[in-house]
């Protein structure tokens, strides 16, 4: 088997713009998905049993189910409700509500990591349950959960591939694209392949030398919940 | 110095009080009144309630059954009619005037000395930053910790620590402390500098509640000593009579363990 | 246009034999990928060949940084042309297996490390070497410390075969793609399907919790 080197050349450009969407997808997707994942962890210890019960059913749903089945069913039940979105913003609510549902486990363990005499002494002083989480609880959780943040981050980058089975136009879609176009698949998919792995190991190397930063900034930073398994995509 | 003057005996207010763990019955109708200016030492056996009765005496630990009101207000009572938001309203205002020491101090790590103190008083107290860091300083020194001020909790020692806590209490202006076992964690030649503290506390006739098993300090500070055993209050009275003439055999052995225990040599 | 329960429960015989043939995929392809670990596993922990221990460091990392449905193409598309003609059922194991072995070979590593160093001494100084001292006194520790994230594992690879519907393996995903391309009910044949996979999965990723609560008991 030969190497089409000017494969590279030529579609260049256009696995390079498939790149660039795959970015801003991610991006728009932790923005959205890491607030509710807050939300949902907190819901999960709601005094609401209804909330409760709302919450961790969302966060079950999503963690047992493979992520392409949920792009569909997006794709297909948001136009149901009247919802008719270009598939890039089906693509990134997906993405969010399947993201969401493995920060809000993250952070949940994050807070039950933080001492249970953190709450209550902030509770002590007349803080509210809110108060008390928003100044107390939550800053030492932040420390603590950063590696299996990025654990998860990482692993939205990976997910965004199966939007390209609703036809968004990110890097997986480029590479299909153009192996149709060159019927030179090797090529197309390999150049891809290592275009994730640089964008991951990037990643990572970035993220690490924060969780140093903090750790070594916060007091609590001895302490670290063990980065949830990583995800694999389906 | 309180005693009998009529309604002043009753500023915290302790009626009826049952609650149940799964498996353990921790108080069993418990009433209890304390008078502004107060100071009250709860002794005990290990597992007796003291740390139950202190947690009710702010609701962190909601009782099963009884009422506990502060100066007349309402700080937690079951069965409770009023909302659930109400209930969180009243009681979230009632705690802002009740100061609570942990055994294992609880100061927050993430936070360094000053901002400890400064935080709930934003927070809670809703005082504008300058305002809450003045408070702080004064309740630093008062703890002996103005030096230790922009210092990481961590880098404090176990007195330190609980001095921090004492210094976050005070900046509240509380009308009541409850302190659990304030000295236990402590290694012995760090426990009397948070003694002498509480004894200053004292002297300006803070309101105290103090569960401890220092019976040289309780009879010092204190103004009252109960004794509660198996979730009963099982005697009460002055520092000299509960120390000196026991009126129940319990409290006679009680005595006698923690005396005996008191003159070995600390072997853990 | 309502959503009519007529059309899943339709849907649903098809959608059960499209759960078996997912649970199968699954089955296979962490079998092979368990074995193809443990042989990497011993190899490169035996060997203590430098190279070895590099390649499969790089393998592991390109395997964690890339998304398996590339993985998944760069098999089904690329194996053809260098003359290996596999269908889409082959490839879609064969990716499935080249990406769990990674994450296996993390759990073993794992579990294996979980093994006391005084056990290689004890079995050497019993004369025991080699295949004996793996396979009767190493291997046997490290998988059963492993349970616990074995089983996790499990649920993922699960999941991960919903990804073989794009290269037309007919399994539970494809299945329900097939009945409502007919009868252009999406959602209900969808939601049939989604269900399956969440009992699926919540089942294993439950016994996958009882077991490490039982394990830490038995540990503590
Ligand atoms: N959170 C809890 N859950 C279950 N049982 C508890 C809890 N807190 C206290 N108890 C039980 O209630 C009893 C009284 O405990 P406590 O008030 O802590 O005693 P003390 O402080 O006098 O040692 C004990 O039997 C203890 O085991
Ligand atoms: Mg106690």
């Amino acid at each position: 088997m030969s190497i089409d080197l000017s494969i590279f050349t030529n579609y260049g450009p256009q696995l390079l713009l498939g790149f660039w969407m795959t970015i801003k997808i991610v991006v728009a997707a932790i923005i959205l998905g890491m607030p509710f994942g807050l939300v949902l962890a907190l819901g999960r210890r709601s005094r609401f049993v209804f909330i409760r019960l709302l919450a961790s059913s969302f966060i079950e749903i999503f963690r047992n189910t493979p992520f392409i089945i949920q792009v569909f069913m997006f794709f297909y039940v948001l136009p149901f409700y009247g919802l008719y979105l270009p598939a890039e913003y089906v693509g990134v609510v997906a993405l969010a509500a399947f993201g969401s549902a493995y920060f809000a486990e993250v952070i949940r363990g994050g807070i039950d990591a933080v001492a249970k005499g953190q709450l209550e002494s902030a509770r002590a002083t007349g803080m509210s349950d809110w108060q008390a989480m928003r100044y107390i609880v939550l800053p030492q959780t932040l420390p603590i959960i950063l590696p299996a943040m990025t654990n998860q981050t990482l692993s939205l980058v990976k997910e965004s591939a199966i939007l390209s089975t609703i036809t968004v136009g990110e890097l997986t879609m480029a590479a299909i694209t153009v192996q149709g176009e060159t019927f030179r698949p090797f090529e197309a998919f390999i150049m891809v392949a290592l275009l994730y792995w640089a964008l991951n190991e990037t990643l990572a190397i970035i993220m690490r030398r924060v969780e140093r930063k903090v750790s070594k900034r916060s007091s609590g930073g001895s302490r670290a919940v063990p980065a949830v398994s990583a995800v694999k995509d389906g | 110095m309180a005693m009998d003057t009529g309604k002043m005996s009753n500023f915290l207010e302790m009626t009826g009080l049952v609650k149940t763990f799964t498996g353990a019955t921790a108080l069993q109708d418990v009433s209890l009144n304390v008078a502004k200016g107060e100071v009250v030492c709860l002794i005990g056996p290990s597992g007796c309630g003291k740390s139950t009765l202190l947690r009710t005496a702010n609701w962190l630990t909601p009782a099963d059954a009884g009422e506990v009101r502060l100066d007349g207000e309402l700080v937690g009572t079951m069965p409770d009619q009023r909302s659930a938001s109400k209930q969180a309203k009243g009681l979230n205002a009632v705690r802002a005037r009740i100061g609570m020491v942990f055994q294992n101090f609880n100061v927050w790590p993430h936070l360094n000395v000053l901002e400890n103190v400064v935080c709930p008083q934003m927070v809670v107290a809703k005082r504008s930053r300058n305002e809450a860091e003045k408070k702080a300083l004064v309740a630093l020194s008062e703890v002996g910790l103005e030096d230790k001020k922009s210092e990481w909790p961590d880098n404090l020692s176990g007195g330190q620590k609980q001095r921090l806590a004492i210094a976050r209490v005070l900046a509240m202006d509380p009308d009541l402390m409850l302190l659990d076992e304030p000295t236990s964690a402590l290694d012995p030649e760090l426990v009397s500098g948070v003694l002498a503290v509480l004894k200053r506390l004292a002297e300006k006739n803070m309101t105290m509640i103090i569960v401890t098993h220092e019976l040289g300090f309780a009879s010092s500070v204190a103004d009252r000593i109960v004794f509660l055993e198996g979730g009963h209050i099982i005697e009460q009275g002055p520092p000299d009579v509960i120390l000196q003439s026991p009126a129940t055999e319990r409290l006679k052995l009680f005595l006698d363990k923690l005396n005996i225990t008191a003159f070995q040599p600390k072997s853990d | 246009m309502k959503f009519d329960f007529i059309y899943t429960l339709d849907a649903l015989p098809r959608l059960l034999e499209g759960s078996l043939v997912t649970l199968k995929l699954a089955l296979l392809g962490f079998a092979f990928s368990v074995v193809l670990a443990t042989l990497v596993t011993v190899a490169r922990t035996a060997s203590k060949s430098r190279i070895l221990s590099i390649a499969v460091a790089v393998y592991i990392s390109f395997i964690r940084g890339t998304p398996l449905l590339v993985q998944i193409f760069l098999v089904f598309y690329v194996l053809p042309i260098v003359g290996l003609n596999i269908g889409p059922v082959t490839a879609g194991i064969l990716a499935l297996t080249l990406n769990s072995a990674a994450f296996v070979i993390e759990i073993l590593r794992g579990g294996l490390a979980s093994v006391p160093k005084g056990q290689f001494e004890a079995a050497r100084s019993l004369g025991l070497s080699g295949y004996a001292l793996w396979v009767k006194v190493v291997l046997p520790q490290t998988f059963m410390s492993s349970i616990p994230p074995l089983v996790n594992e499990f649920t993922q690879l699960l999941k991960a075969t919903a990804l073989l519907s794009t290269i037309t393996v007919v399994e539970l995903m494809r299945v329900s793609q097939q009945i409502y391309s007919n009868n252009y009910h999406p959602i209900e044949v969808l939601t049939g399907a989604f269900v399956m996979y969440f009992l699926m999965c919540f089942a294993v990723s439950r016994g996958a919790s009882w077991l490490e609560s039982e394990f830490e008991v038995k540990r503590a």
